[in-house]
């Protein structure tokens, strides 16, 4: 799967992969939100993880990324800089 | 059922294989030193793969060396590595089976988290990546999980109970603690115990990597900067045999087993419950007829994963209260590497040596305690003390615990 969304809106799509994740609604997401305070525990964080990855065709780093405690918008800094990347080794 | 009714169960031979190579007395000598077998990760697609590192059997390891040529179809690395300590141990016990009349009355229980995985990797690769339609004949009896216990007991002619038992990273204790209640039961006089695994193979470790509990630099147990866990592979062995029947042979004890206890956390899947630690701690104790200040030492589980470390800390601290200010705690898995079902076993060769040596070895890499972690780790250096009693912890994903009680030989 590619970003085959119908919006290119990277931060849209990520609320759309957590709200599924986590069951809650996507209006509950804020840039602000930890996946710890969507009630996402640990394994579960790690599913959003790899539903992000497969999304966008991307691999976050192993290590410098605490996915409880960090927030939708460092997600959204992470996939932005992950994207550049693959980019600029495309 | 009273301590006092339990038959006592000594311990007469070790073996081992693991990064330190083929041996109970290099690991031993290694894990004394402080020395990590940790290094950087050998396998064909290391280039593509995000594990850096492993606790790899070194590459001078040649299984023709030790195998007949007809035998090794049958064998993966996990059988190869169990057949080897088995073979270690049971010479070193000097027990001979068919002289001792015990070919019937031996069990052999061996502990895999994973099993001949590296074997399924490889044929499965000839289907989905080489468009072949046939794997090697032999998959099954090479992969099957109960293969090590089958080729134990086949090499030395033991005819006694036989199987593997499988509890993720708790697999060998798991094991340990089964033969113990079936000596005690008399179902069988003596043992060949302990756990394998090698798991090192391209589809496990991406598998791992997808988990994001991998460290990419070293293993650093209870250190504030711990990344994680570094997956190793081995085998460690032991005889086991009923106390009474060892000492009217003249054998040579090298401990004697004490306990075991064993709970599930019936939570989580991953994440570690500091009860269920407790819960296996105090079986043990309890089993061995052992107050918390009559133990000196305990192996830890110790993988170096944020989580397990704090818990295993308080599960600790919960049962031993004011004891704990005079235990000796290392993890030794910063040298051997995780290796998974035979981690319990290596880290039992650790305990016994520390039981008749009086030398507790350290935790390799512990840069900076970690202030959430408040015992005496041992930091990178062995320490020469007494050692009366001591514990080994092994706690499986899934929530499935068992915590080994061993004395110092009688």
């Amino acid at each position: 799967m590619t970003n085959d969304s119908p919006t290119n809106d990277i931060p849209a799509q990520i609320t759309e992969i957590i709200a599924k994740q986590a069951k809650v609604d996507p209006a509950m997401i804020r840039p602000e939100s930890t996946l710890k305070d969507l009630g996402v525990a640990s394994l579960d964080a790690i599913e959003v993880i790899f539903d992000i990855e497969e999304h966008f065709d991307i691999t976050f780093p192993d290590q410098g990324t605490n996915f409880d405690t960090d927030t939708v918008q460092s997600l959204v800094d992470a996939v932005n800089k992950a994207l550049a990347s693959k980019d600029g080794a495309a | 059922m009273s301590v006092a009714a339990h038959r006592r169960i000594a311990i007469t031979g070790l073996g081992a294989v693991s990064a330190f190579g083929l041996g109970a007395e290099p690991l031993w000598h290694g894990l004394r030193e402080g020395r990590s077998g940790i290094a950087r990760l050998r396998h064909a697609d290391a280039e593509r793969l995000r594990v850096r590192v492993a606790a790899q059997v070194p590459a001078d390891y040649d299984a023709a060396a030790h195998f007949d040529e007809r035998m090794l179809p049958m064998l993966d690395r996990t059988s190869q590595f169990a057949l080897l300590a088995a073979r270690e141990a049971i010479r070193q016990s000097g027990i001979e089976f068919a002289r001792d009349g015990l070919n019937r009355r031996t069990a052999v229980v061996i502990g895999s988290g994973i099993g001949g995985e590296t074997t399924l990797d490889e044929q499965y690769k000839r289907l989905y990546a080489e468009n072949s339609s046939r794997v090697h004949p032999l998959t099954i009896v090479r992969s099957m999980m109960n293969a090590p216990a089958s080729q134990i007991s086949m090499a030395h002619e033991l005819h006694g109970p036989a199987f593997v038992v499988a509890s993720a990273c708790a697999s060998s204790n798991h094991a340990i603690a089964q033969a113990v209640l079936m000596l005690r039961a008399g179902l069988a006089d003596a043992a060949v115990v302990g756990g394998t695994d090698s798991c090192l193979n391209y589809g496990t470790l991406r598998a791992w990597e997808a988990m994001r509990v991998l460290a990419d630099d070293t293993c650093r147990p209870f250190s504030v900067n711990r990344r994680g866990l570094v997956l190793g592979e081995g085998a460690g062995v032991f005889v086991l045999e009923a106390m009474d029947l060892a000492q009217a042979r003249g054998a040579q004890i090298l401990a004697e087993f004490g306990g075991s206890g064993m709970s599930a956390d019936a939570g989580d899947i991953v994440a570690p419950d500091p009860n269920g630690a407790a819960a296996a701690i105090a079986g043990a104790l309890a089993d061995a007829g052992l107050a918390p200040g009559d133990v000196d030492y305990i192996n830890a589980h110790g993988t170096a994963t944020q989580a397990n470390d704090i818990t295993e800390t308080r599960a600790i601290r919960q049962i031993f209260g004011s004891a704990a200010e005079r235990l000796a705690v290392s993890s030794t898995k910063s040298m051997h590497g995780h290796a998974m079902g035979a981690s319990g076993a290596l880290e039992l060769v650790a305990v016994v040596q520390a039981l008749r040596e009086g030398v507790v070895p350290p935790t390799a890499n512990l840069d900076v305690v970690d202030p959430a972690c408040d015992l005496d780790y041992v930091p990178n250096v062995a320490r020469v003390m007494p050692v009366r009693a001591a514990l080994s912890n092994s706690f499986a994903f899934g929530g499935l615990n068992a915590v080994l009680a061993l004395k110092r030989a009688p």
